[in-house]
């Protein structure tokens, strides 16, 4: 337990940067959200899984 | 034996009747205009023909089959406000639409491609629907009803929500149609009806009115009528009512300053109408002698 | 059947086209990979967090493997079923609402047929997000704690799995009548309101659904026999009075008015 395995926590952070990255594609094709556009790019982009979460769920009105 | 036979049919809610016992045959072939006010039960008609409503009572018959036999697999339907998944192209519903009326997938594909080239969609075909105008979602709707080639269409007042020039493609669509299917469409304007359809059943408050072919009614009720008009002021309009007691004339609607009349005899009622306005020194604006018109009929239906 | 069939494709292509059998699986994967993660780094996540009162970390034992994985899946038990019953709760509830399901019920199926096709493919979202969670969760504990009986993880997902599409399947059947909002809302209130009675009580209802989730844990602690017979049939039929509800109930509502 002397070091951290980083290439145990990689993948973590890769996953939920691709969870981010999946809402601002799905972000950019959506028409209507509810609530600002630019809200949700900054939750997607500083919220982490939580934000990614809260996006997915309530953040599109139309799918 | 006609297509589709409905006898006595009903359907009340709690104390409200929207459909008051009709009763009426579509033969094969023919395009029959369900015409009425709003509100006069068309609507839950179709429904019930498309058996998303339980009648109350009544029976319908499909093609001589046993009444309460599915005949859903013969029928097309399109509803007042269509609906579609947003998130699907036109050519993928229409598709989704064949197979779902049983069709294999190539069969599918091939029937929905014939039944948006047939509407005009092709160009958009591979688009979103979510993007389609409402002229476009309409066409589109035409397209799923038709495209497992029903015997029977119903439409829920294709063209009512349209612009003029959408309601134009509609029309003309429809014309085309007809040509090939039975159909079955409702609307509350009178002049939609006459230009397409065979048939008219007219319903007011849940009962029908009047129904048989276009041609039958117009003459049946193109009866001698004198239409007039004369200046506001008490005198004209007073003798506009003492008319109405003349022995010429079988029926008088008086509105404001004008006056439609029945009359037995046009001749003996222009004559002596035209005279009395003379002596008596009426402000008369408008004199017409004709004949009723299915218009005067549909009037007389709603305004009862 | 072939209608079913055709539906469910459409169901499946929907669920991709909305990124939900994109992002569920990733945050079921994200959730179990977190587990094994935060229990094997605990002493320096609060080194890290500074004022560790001394002492503390010394008696800090790594769980056993098979504890971590019964702890990874418990994780699903909150927050997966909150993800998987906000992604089931428009699943009847839009059809109704938007009108699509009045130019669906009008060709020859019934609703049973659309109900049957909705949950099949709610059950491979959920079989697919669980899977994947659970191999990875199971993947990281052997790369950190220790070995695992792969074919006990497998019978384990596999019950809480089960206790999850009870949820979903709730959801799904509040889902016919009402609005999205609030048959996830009661859905869920009915599981933790199952749960929860099933903590108090646990003799009397141990042959309820709500006895699943302690089952799993059992199951992979290979703690003496374990009975799954009872909970396993009620929640086989709680699922079934569920579909065969909202099959009832989404005839009624149809119509939009």
């Amino acid at each position: 337990m002397d070091s951290v395995n980083w290439g145990l926590i990689m993948p973590l952070l890769i996953l939920q940067a691709l969870l981010a990255i999946i809402g601002l594609i799905s972000l950019a094709k959506v028409e209507h959200t509810r609530g600002p556009k630019w809200l949700w790019l900054i939750i997607l982009i500083f919220g982490n899984l939580l934000g990614s979460i809260v996006y997915f769920t309530v953040g599109r009105k139309d799918i | 034996m006609p297509l589709l036979q409905v006898t006595n049919l009903r359907k009340s809610y709690g104390k409200h009747t929207s459909v008051d016992g009709i009763s009426f045959e579509i033969e094969q072939g023919r395009c029959v205009a369900l015409l009425g006010p709003n509100g006069a039960g068309k609507t839950t008609t179709l429904r019930m023909l498309a058996g998303l409503l339980q009648p109350t009572s009544g029976a319908i018959s499909f093609d001589g089959s046993h009444p309460g036999m599915d005949y859903r697999r013969a029928l097309g339907y399109l509803p007042q406000a269509p609906a579609f998944y947003g998130w699907m192209s036109g050519m993928e519903y229409v598709t989704f639409a064949a197979k779902l009326s049983g069709s294999g997938s190539k069969e599918a594909a091939s029937m929905a491609a014939t039944a948006i080239e047939r509407v005009g969609l092709t160009q958009d075909a591979r688009r979103r629907i979510g993007g389609y105008s409402g002229g476009m979602k309409q066409r589109l709707g035409l397209a799923q009803a038709l495209v497992h080639r029903p015997r029977l269409l119903l439409l829920d007042e294709p063209v009512s929500a349209l612009d003029p020039l959408g309601r134009r493609e509609v029309m003309e669509l429809l014309r085309d149609i007809r040509e090939e299917t039975t159909v079955l469409f409702s609307t509350h304007v009178l002049h939609d009806a006459e230009e397409i359809c065979d048939d008219i059943i007219l319903m007011n408050r849940g009962l029908i009115a009047e129904q048989g072919a276009l041609s039958q009614l117009r003459s049946k009720y193109s009866l001698p009528v004198i239409r007039m008009r004369t200046e506001k002021n008490d005198g004209a309009l007073k003798w506009l009512e003492t008319l109405a007691s003349k022995p010429f004339i079988v029926e008088a609607r008086l509105s404001g300053d004008g006056a439609v009349f029945n009359v037995s005899d046009v001749e003996v009622a222009r004559r002596s109408i035209l005279q009395e306005a003379a002596s008596l020194d009426i402000p008369l604006l408008q004199f017409e002698a004709g004949s009723s018109t299915l218009e005067d009929l549909f009037m007389k239906v709603v305004g009862a | 059947m072939k209608s079913v069939w055709v539906f469910y494709q459409k169901e499946m292509l929907e669920l991709l086209r909305s990124y939900k059998l994109l992002w569920i699986p990733v945050v079921f994967i994200i959730l179990g990979i977190m587990q094994p993660l935060t229990t094997y780094y605990m002493p320096e996540i609060l080194k890290a967090s500074g004022n560790v009162p001394p002492g503390l970390l010394e008696g800090y034992v790594i769980p056993g493997a098979a504890t971590v994985m019964a702890q990874a899946l418990g994780q699903y038990g909150s927050m997966g079923m909150l993800v998987l019953a906000l992604a089931t709760m428009n699943s009847l509830s839009g059809e109704r609402y938007s009108g699509t399901v009045e130019m669906v019920l009008v060709r020859p199926l019934t609703p049973a047929t659309l109900v049957i096709a909705k949950w099949a493919a709610l059950l491979t979202l959920l079989m697919i997000a669980l899977g994947l969670g659970a191999i990875a969760a199971g993947y990281y504990i052997e790369q950190l704690i220790g070995s695992l009986s792969w074919s006990t993880v497998l019978a384990a997902a596999s019950i809480y799995g089960l206790w999850l599409l009870c949820a979903v399947s709730m959801t799904l059947l509040f889902s016919a009548f009402l609005r999205a909002p609030v048959a996830a809302f009661l859905g869920l209130l009915l599981t933790a309101g199952l749960a929860l009675a099933h903590s108090l009580l646990p003799s009397w209802l141990d042959w309820t659904p709500a006895a699943l989730p302690d089952l799993s844990a059992q199951v992979l602690l290979q703690a003496g026999s374990v009975s799954l017979v009872g909970p396993c049939l009620s929640a086989g039929i709680l699922i079934l009075i569920c579909m065969g509800g909202a099959s009832l109930l989404i005839r009624r509502n149809i119509l939009p008015n």
